[in-house]
């Protein structure tokens, strides 16, 4: 026998066994933030056409001025889209992967702007766009100034 | 002012799910040896690289440093980039720029993406785009398109059926094209059966992970005219990236390629997109992407090309030659996938496509890269000066 063998390819496997907790500076979205921890959607008004954006920004990005205005969204919007993952997909909060029950959907908020959220309906059949929808928030002493202090949105009968 | 440019040569690896037997760089090499023996050069004839990966899809830092010296290039200049899908697309860009400067003979653009490395980790999603944006959702390119396709759904008309009557067009063009990953003998049944990912998004609705690199040589008109009999020509290029700015916010299911194309038509004449560009090559993630985007590049009205695909008019040799090669839907390694896409349009207009060849000449072709939530990168090829 050969004393060389054949090699066949092969994947070496590594992890990064590293926890890692980055610091990021939300700077002008910081108001947006607080509002959250006080139930409040706030977004930034652009001075030229009055358009709201979430996530806020200090300039207009179709207009590029600067926006100083900030305006209360409301608690209710109208669904744009809606959509429900059927496989297990990483949390990144957890670094785990995890099946979701809810759906993921986006709402057109009564001031104008538009966000993303989780919906309390779990069928996606019965959600359907233009649907009134309003903001489930955490309790306010659980409240940390992320998006995910409204813990869902629920379909409001009209 | 700019020099005119051209491609002087191109070279793909023959893309695979997993490619075990190379490194990340040899795999890179591979591509580059096809590019400079279709272009009848040697490394020595280089004297600029514009190089890049989606790092997070390939789990390495500054692969220059691995990729550099497998490539035989220490010492040269050379840039590299990264920018999620638009990688090889903004990779391009670069080298258009670099050779339209007069200030290099041959620029080499090279990417890659061996997703074979990272077990497809990235089509599972994790916010870390923006974690304090995004972090809630476990959000991917399978959940952008589930999104969007939803709101073209509601707004068009268009059904499952339709959306796996495109996907089984994508793979009848990949079957033809002997570099694609993906060559599955689909029929519309095959795909509707396949698992559910976010509905309406089925596994085969989505590019698969891919192991592979793609590269060319862009060269100044005094240089390419020297260097080959066919060079093709860099007519124009544009990059778009105020995607979720621009678009979201207004319409669930565009991207920027509309702006990026009336742009790009406008500096070049262009009226009727259809007519004046015989081949596309339009970077879609998803099979449903491909209807909107024909919608976006102008070829059909809003929310109606589903139609085109219900009357069989989308294809090779068809009334639509939207992606002879197969797409995306076929191949993905994802950095690489735009400089794919340039290389197949680059084949088409020399007539170099083989199986997959267009008939008839091909002056004009259009390739694409997209990313994130709809940015573009527009490259507009010319047979003719």
């Amino acid at each position: 026998m050969s004393t060389e063998e054949k090699q066949e390819p092969e994947f070496i496997q590594f992890r990064y066994p590293r926890q890692v907790t980055y610091h990021h500076a939300l700077g002008y979205q910081s108001k947006f933030a607080n509002g959250l921890k006080q139930g409040r959607i706030l977004a930034t008004k652009c001075p030229v056409d009055g358009r709201c954006t979430i996530p806020p920004r200090i300039v207009c990005p179709f207009h590029h001025v600067r926006q100083t205005e900030w305006v209360d969204q409301g608690q209710r919007g109208r669904l744009i889209s809606a959509f429900k993952i059927n496989f297990p997909m990483f949390n990144s909060r957890t670094g785990e992967l995890q099946n979701w029950e809810n759906p993921i959907i986006a709402v057109e908020l009564e001031g104008g702007a538009r966000m993303d959220g989780w919906c309390a309906e779990m069928d996606p059949e019965k959600l359907k766009t233009g649907m009134l929808m309003e903001a489930v928030w955490r309790p306010e002493e659980e409240r940390q100034g992320r998006a995910d202090d409204i813990l869902y949105w629920k379909p409001v009968e009209e | 002012m700019a020099e005119r440019i051209a491609i002087v040569g191109v070279g793909q690896t023959h893309h695979k799910s997993k490619r075990p037997d190379v490194t990340t760089a040899e795999l890179c090499a591979e591509a580059v040896e096809r590019c400079l023996e279709d272009a009848g050069m040697q490394m020595k004839d280089i004297d600029h690289l514009v190089m890049g990966s989606f790092e997070v899809a390939d789990g390495y830092y500054s692969p220059d440093k691995w990729i550099i010296p497998e490539l035989g290039v220490v010492g040269k200049s050379g840039l590299e980039m990264q920018n999620v899908g638009t990688t090889g697309g903004v990779v391009a860009a670069a080298s258009f720029n670099s050779a339209a400067t007069g200030l290099f003979d041959a620029v080499l653009c090279l990417a890659w993406q061996k997703m074979d490395e990272a077990a497809g980790a990235f089509g599972r999603g994790g916010g870390g785009a923006n974690e304090y944006w995004t972090g809630q959702f476990p959000m991917s390119p399978i959940t952008n398109f589930a999104r969007r396709t939803y709101a073209y759904m509601d707004r068009s008309g268009c059904t499952e059926e339709h959306i796996a009557i495109v996907r089984v067009k994508q793979d009848q063009c990949a079957m033809k094209n002997e570099y694609a990953q993906l060559r599955l003998g689909l029929t519309v049944e095959k795909v509707m059966q396949d698992v559910l990912l976010a509905w309406p998004i089925r596994r085969l609705h989505m590019c698969p992970t891919t192991a592979g690199a793609a590269a060319c040589i862009v060269c100044p008109e005094e240089k390419a005219k020297k260097v080959t009999n066919k060079p093709v020509w860099v007519e124009d290029w544009l990059t778009c990236h105020q995607g979720g700015a621009l678009t979201m916010a207004e319409d669930p299911t565009a991207s920027t390629l509309r702006y990026a194309c009336n742009v790009v038509y406008k500096r070049c004449g262009i009226t009727n997109p259809l007519k004046e560009i015989q081949a596309w090559e339009v970077y879609e993630p998803a099979s449903p992407a491909e209807l909107r985007w024909i919608e976006e590049v102008g070829i059909c009205e809003d929310y109606t090309a589903w139609k085109l695909f219900e009357q069989n008019k989308v294809g090779i040799d068809k009334e639509v030659p939207f992606n002879p090669s197969g797409g995306v839907t076929a191949t993905n390694p994802i950095g690489a996938t735009p400089v794919v896409r340039l290389v197949e349009a680059v084949l088409q207009v020399r007539g170099d496509a083989g199986e997959h060849q267009i008939q008839g000449k091909i002056e004009r072709a259009l390739a694409t890269g997209y990313g994130g939530q709809g940015e573009n990168v527009i490259m507009l090829l010319r047979k003719s000066l």
